[in-house]
């Protein structure tokens, strides 16, 4: 490909780090024309400067784990990688504190802060995820239960606009309320706000201990007594999950953490509630990952807290009506994951989400289509009925008026 | 549309008893809890549902009067402060609590409801509302929404923002909107996540649903008592170091002991330069060898007398002293201000150094009161507003010690919220990028600035201008009232 | 119109807003004059916390600021600065109980006791109240303190006929205002005609360990007869001589609680008197408004020269009666009472006096018996002296909250200090369909001291109590 003014000016900023897309470089099977990747804050707001005289769409792209969820974006221009921006800034581990810029790998993230006896209290469903993707996307795994999710862990943001601008909000105390929580408008929105280039998070001590009970049990019935139970207990789980094969026993996982001391008699009164469990160190394989492939149809699903039983039957009861194996894992949080082959046919992958979509509502939760292959997300409706969508798409205005960052790719398409 | 005519239609659409414009009665809400600041507002309204909220907020739209929303009117940053020509909006009749979820471990109130009566209401289920506020017996849930409020609890398990799952807002043009509810995550963005906190800018709050937490099994509580702050300090280092997150480590210097001693009788060890209260609660086995830990951990920092509560009475009178600590310095001090800044919790002993270095060399006292664990410090700084200079001398001194906060890495407000007391502080904070970028999301949801104007931000934007295209300029530029960035 | 600027009366000490609205000056004369204004300086010690709101009765059934301590102190200091004592300002003061939860609430220690009760004083003397307000006031201060006229009402038409009120209530719709209290009060009341005489001096039985003078009281002496006979047995009982000085009168506590400022001088100044006679070291009161405004005679008096040193005397002398029997300590065996008993913090016994824990930890000494406690108990009852009288609606509102919270207790029983709080419950329940026993804790304590079953205490109509011994 020729060298044009855009790619000349892209290299005046990031040298050989800006260059030509190439196929790998396409989101959601949307072919991109520039691939940039800035080191630093400061080069990320020339890149999106640079976008915005050029009037370029722009994707940000972390570890790539999760580019393809949402909705294909309508037109890619320039990805930029944000590999480069990487690093911890500092983790102050008296103050329970790490600032990180975004590009960071969680993994190295994580093996860092263990030094110190500390951790992000995320769960990392890939290793490839960077830090800043998983506040894009929202990531959360089963510890949500007890330590909440990026919005709860999440207390600085440092980002560039759509403009250039570079603007931060929160700051690196965890108690703080002076002015707007952008943190928590940047989680889960895909890109579409901001380019986020440094983070600050609140952290937690490493656990001393942790046990594992797991429990087999015939039914989703049968699978939400038991959570029911452990949650109306006093034995305060780290997690409590329930795995759902399309066929066959479903099992029900909960994780306790602590001082030796206390877990041993945690573990002692969850089992009594649990009845026949079997008791290890380790949490089983399925634990936090997806039920799904990365090339598969993937759903997430929310329902109140009572809600989960009834939504495990319903994953059941649309899979046999439809002929389709869905494979399932749930979280006493009331949020659940949907897996269904890569192949399942674009109409009963759209049966399935319709029928899961008015199950869930049903239960004060909601449906939404992470990541299916092109033919079978083109027959979704990927994000369902989105109450505040209008103050949304106002607030989209403002911060992208041009609509340039991550165009199409969110809610009510954003 | 003048603001009689506006009180005319107010009357008709939510009822005559509902409206006040007498004067006497106007001024009894002309200060919240900061009464330092005094604007007395041109009407009151006290709506009884969300429609009659709508109703108002529509009809101040209509005449673009601007207007502020005020739960129990308790706050410290002048948030609810009212606006002189314009509606306040007092949520005190809406307090019904609507529902308590157990199952689903949710409590849906309305906003003018207490913060204290919805842990009230949930104990019989064997649950409880976390954040906890040091006037949660007064402070109302609206209020709580609007300022993020804290608590000496929110070391373990977060603030007013991670607690609130869903809420029926009036947005600032008077439509009705549901964010979130029940279930977690919900698809779009955390616009919940950012009205939360946003002080009444951003929308009314009528309806909103709330996490309940189980009721801790066990709950630990020790007093120790320290010559020195420096030695509290050390003592809570040490446990944080441990890996302990106790669920609240509340620190009081000197000063503050006495005053509270002076209004409650808690009776705290004589002679403590410093106490600390440590609570540590959660499932029985776990309680017992962490607390063993802080209890250690004090001693090794040469704790002189340590007090376990025995029983749910003596564990209140611990809390009585450090609850009532701001009112009851009013025994010891005739005025005083309220600080609330934040810094790294390692940066303790330096900082409390430099606040008695302050005070030694401006000969104005500081009592300390603080959130420990997290580095949430509440110097009061007393006056005599009657002697002259005293009042600008402590103006000096709480300003100093934000400057203090800024230069420590921390923040200007941690649980009080920036309201009309600390807006000019902000840019000391923030840069001006970082505050007009703030603002895009104000005029996202208010484009006319009439919910709540004047609030957190030094200057106001003017919503309708589009960066690096400026036609002419705005009326309000002209005359010094708002700048374009 | 929209400007961000506010307008704002910055930083400290500055009065009152300085918005364009504001531009009527106050219209007629200020609130107070000189003679004893609410002081500036006890108002100044509001810092508008708001930790006062939830305790106060008003703000607890309206939710509005200016009926609330808070914005009632407000309403004081604007009256201080100048503001004319309108309506709406009276309004918000009559609404006010008395009830003195905020004193016992306010971390700042605000004694807003003396604010509103300069407050009142002033409204009595300066406003000009409509004409059947006058008229109700009138009839209630001309029956209430005087336990004679009480006694002619106790047959309520030969009391119209004969008291010469039946015109005036009949005239002014009175009757339909002062009827249920009144009917209330009888209904309670042991029948005519075997009201119960104290003699003027009892012995202690057994060693002598206090001389005490007994307030017998208006409405008490009057309707709860036995409540002065259980007082004096049980005092007897614990080893002390019981003086009751005839004589006696009001002691004025429902006149300084409405203002009436020179009734209460005089009321006070009679009863010090009566009880110097008597040369007691202790005065013992059993009605919990009684002893409050006993406690606060200095202050009352404080500037009448020739009473003032012996009003502070007195003062010091006051005891509750479950104060005194608390320090004294028990000598008279208590018998087992099998029985569930609610108790009710009167709040001019709790909040006014601080007397909390004494009458709880005597009723927990009596064997067998189990206390309860009942929601939200720092929330007056609505009985409020003559609140009830006066502003009926708040008063009924407040009644059935506490009725239905001392019927969720479950217990056989409820027990308090005051003759009003037994009343208004008693009311509110029958309202709501429920009935509730009621006993002052003294008689709770005679009967476990003189061995009677429970029934005697939770029996319909509890026969009058055996004459004491001489």
């Amino acid at each position: 490909m020729p060298t044009d003014a855009t790619l000349e000016a892209l290299r005046k900023v990031c040298d050989e780090r800006a260059r030509p897309a190439e196929e790998g470089d396409s989101v959601a099977d949307v072919p991109a024309r520039y691939v940039a990747a800035p080191t630093s804050t400061e080069e990320a707001s020339e890149v999106l400067r640079l976008a915005a005289e050029q009037d370029l769409r722009v994707v940000a792209r972390g570890g790539g784990s999760k580019l393809g969820w949402g909705a294909p974006p309508t037109a890619v221009d320039l990805v930029v990688d944000t590999g480069g921006i990487a690093g911890v800034v500092e983790h102050a581990a008296g103050d329970l504190v790490v600032v990180v810029r975004a590009g960071t790998a969680v993994v190295d993230l994580q093996s860092s802060l263990a030094g110190a006896g500390q951790q992000l209290a995320l769960d990392v469903p890939e290793a490839a995820a960077t830090v800043g993707g998983m506040v894009a996307t929202n990531t959360s795994g089963p510890r949500r239960l007890l330590y909440g999710t990026l919005r709860d862990l999440l207390i600085g943001v440092t980002f560039v606009r759509a403009d250039g601008v570079v603007a931060k909000a929160g700051g690196k105390v965890v108690k703080n309320v002076a002015g707007y929580d952008f943190g928590k408008l940047l989680t889960g929105s895909y890109g579409t706000l901001g380019l986020v280039t440094q983070l600050a998070f609140r952290l937690h001590p490493l656990p001393r201990v942790s046990r594992v009970l797991t429990l087999e049990v015939p039914g989703p019935v049968e699978a939400g007594r038991a959570v029911a139970a452990v949650l109306e207990s006093q034995v305060v789980p780290t997690a409590v999950e329930v795995d759902q094969p399309a066929t066959g026993p479903l099992t029900v996982a909960v994780l306790l953490e602590g001082t030796e001391a206390g877990v041993a008699g945690r573990a002692a009164r969850a089992a009594d509630l649990l009845g026949d469990a079997n008791e290890g160190d380790d949490v089983p394989p399925w634990f936090g990952a997806y039920p799904f492939a990365p090339d598969g149809v993937g759903l997430k699903l929310t329902c109140e807290i009572s809600g989960l039983t009834r939504l495990l039957v319903a994953v059941r009861r649309t899979a046999e009506r439809q002929d389709v194996p869905v494979d399932v894992r749930g979280s006493a949080t009331g949020v659940l994951y949907a897996g269904m082959p890569a192949d399942t046919a674009p109409d009963i992958a759209a049966a399935v989400l319709a029928d899961l979509r008015a199950a869930a509502t049903t239960y004060g939760g909601s449906v939404v289509a992470l990541t299916a292959p092109a033919a079978v997300r083109a027959a979704l409706d990927v994000w369902g009925p989105v109450p505040g969508l209008d103050l949304m798409v106002r607030l989209k205005d403002q911060l992208d008026p041009e609509h340039r960052l991550s165009p199409g790719r969110f809610v009510g398409g954003i | 549309m003048d603001l009689d005519q506006l009180a005319v239609r107010l009357r008709s659409e939510i009822g005559a008893d509902r409206v006040l414009t007498d004067r006497q009665q106007l001024r009894t809400y002309e200060c919240d809890g900061l009464a330092q600041y005094k604007v007395m507002p041109a009407i009151v309204v006290l709506p009884a549902t969300t429609d009659q909220v709508a109703a108002v907020v529509g009809a101040c739209v209509e005449a673009k009067v601007p207007y502020v929303a005020r739960g129990s009117g308790t706050g410290l940053s002048g948030g609810a402060l009212p606006h002189a020509d314009g509606v306040l909006i007092v949520t005190s009749q809406m307090r019904a609590i609507l529902e308590v979820d157990a199952p689903n471990q949710r409590a849906v109130v309305e906003p003018g409801v207490i913060n204290l009566q919805v842990s009230r209401e949930a104990a019989p289920y064997g649950y409880y509302y976390a954040p906890d506020p040091s006037s949660q017996q007064i402070c109302s849930i609206g209020g709580n929404v609007a300022e993020n409020s804290g608590g000496a609890h929110c070391l373990k398990y977060g603030f007013t923002t991670n607690h609130v799952l869903g809420i029926e807002l009036v947005a600032p043009e008077g439509d009705v909107v549901r964010l979130g509810g029940k279930a977690p995550d919900p698809p779009g963005y955390d616009l919940l996540g950012a009205f939360v906190g946003s002080e009444g800018t951003l929308g009314i709050a009528t309806e909103v649903t709330l996490r309940l937490m189980r009721t801790p099994e066990a709950v630990r509580t020790l007093l120790a008592a320290f010559e020195s702050t420096d030695h509290a300090g050390g003592a809570v280092s040490a446990i944080i170091g441990a890996g302990v997150i106790p669920a609240a480590i509340e620190m009081m210097d000197a000063l503050a002991i006495e005053a509270a001693e002076a209004a409650v009788h808690c009776n705290y060890p004589e002679g403590a330069g410093a106490v600390l209260i440590v609570e540590i609660d959660g499932p029985a086995d776990e309680v017992e060898s962490q607390f063993a830990d802080v209890e250690r951990h004090c001693r090794a920092n040469d704790a002189f007398e340590i007090r376990i509560a025995a029983d749910d009475v003596e564990r209140a009178l611990f809390w009585k002293g450090r609850k009532s600590a701001f009112a009851a310095v009013g025994r010891i001090s005739p005025d005083y201000i309220v600080q609330d800044g934040v810094i790294p919790r390692t940066a303790l002993p330096d900082v409390l150094r430099r606040i008695a270095d302050l005070s030694g060399s401006s000969d104005v006292r500081v009592a300390n009161v603080f959130h420990a664990g997290d580095g949430n410090l509440h110097p009061l700084v007393l006056f005599d507003e009657s002697v002259a200079g005293q009042a600008d001398d402590a103006e000096e001194v709480s300003g100093a010690i934000l400057d203090l906060c800024i230069e420590y890495g921390g923040s200007i407000t941690g649980e009080h919220g920036v309201g009309m007391d600390k807006a000019k502080y902000m840019s000391r904070m923030f840069t001006d990028e970082d505050l007009d970028t703030m603002q895009l999301l104000r005029c996202a949801f208010d484009p006319e600035h009439l919910s709540n104007p004047g609030k957190i931000f030094p200057t106001p934007r003017l919503c309708g201008e589009v960066p690096g295209r400026h036609k002419g300029v705005h009326p309000m530029q002209e005359s010094g009232l708002a700048e374009v960035f | 119109m929209t400007s961000d600027a506010s307008p704002v009366s910055a930083t400290h000490g500055t009065k009152g807003a300085d918005g364009p609205r504001e531009v009527a000056p106050p219209a007629g004369p200020p609130a107070f004059d000189d003679h004893r204004p609410p002081s500036a300086e006890l108002a100044a010690d509001c810092v508008h916390c708001g930790f006062c709101l939830p305790t106060c009765p008003t703000y607890v059934l309206w939710g509005e600021e200016m009926d609330s301590p808070r914005g009632r102190i407000y309403l004081m200091q604007q009256g201080l600065e100048g503001e004319p004592m309108s309506d709406s300002m009276v309004g918000h003061f009559d609404a006010c109980l008395g009830c003195m939860a905020c004193v016992t609430a306010c971390p700042s220690g605000v004694q807003y006791n003396r604010l509103i009760e300069a407050t009142r004083a002033q409204v009595e003397r300066r406003h000009d109240r409509p004409a059947d307000d006058r008229l109700l006031r009138s009839a209630i201060f001309a029956l209430f303190p005087y336990p004679r006229r009480l006694r002619l009402f106790r047959g309520p038409l030969k009391a119209y006929q004969r008291s010469g009120l039946q015109r005036m209530v009949q005239r002014s719709g009175l009757l339909e205002r002062l009827a249920p209290t009144l009917a209330a009060m009888e209904a309670l009341a042991p029948p005519l005609g075997r009201s119960v005489r104290l003699p003027p001096r009892v012995p202690a039985s057994g060693e002598r360990r206090a001389v005490v003078g007994l307030l017998t009281g208006c409405v008490q002496r009057e309707f709860f007869p036995n409540v002065n006979a259980a007082t004096v047995r049980v005092l007897a009982a614990e080893g002390c001589e019981v003086v009751i000085p005839r004589g006696q009168g009001c002691c004025g506590a429902l006149s300084v609680h409405n203002g009436r400022e020179a009734e209460a001088v005089a009321f006070a100044r009679r009863t010090i008197d009566v009880f110097e006679a008597a040369g007691v070291e202790t005065v013992v009161v059993n009605a919990a408004g009684c002893g409050s405004s006993m406690k606060e005679y200095a202050d009352l008096l404080s500037d009448d020269p020739a009473y003032a040193q012996r009003a502070a005397r007195f003062a010091s002398s006051v005891r509750d009666v479950s104060e005194l029997l608390y320090e004294l300590g028990p000598v008279a065996l208590r018998h087992p009472l099998p029985m569930t008993v609610a108790y009710h913090d009167a709040c001019h016994l709790a909040h006014a006096q601080g007397v909390r824990a004494q009458p709880r930890a005597l009723l927990e000494a009596v064997p067998e018996l189990a206390l309860r406690e009942i929601a939200d108990p720092e929330i007056c009852c609505g009985s409020a002296g003559v609140y009830n009288l006066l502003n009926p609606g708040p008063a009924r509102e407040l009644g059935e909250r506490k009725a239905r919270n001392v019927v969720a207790t479950g217990s056989d029983l409820l027990v308090t200090a005051n003759p009003g709080c037994l009343m208004q419950v008693a009311a509110a329940a029958r309202r709501l369909g429920e009935s509730i026993a009621l006993a002052h804790t003294i008689e709770v304590l005679d009967a476990s001291i003189r061995g009677l079953a429970p029934e005697t205490l939770t029996a319909p109509h509890r026969q009058p109590s055996h004459p004491v011994k001489r």
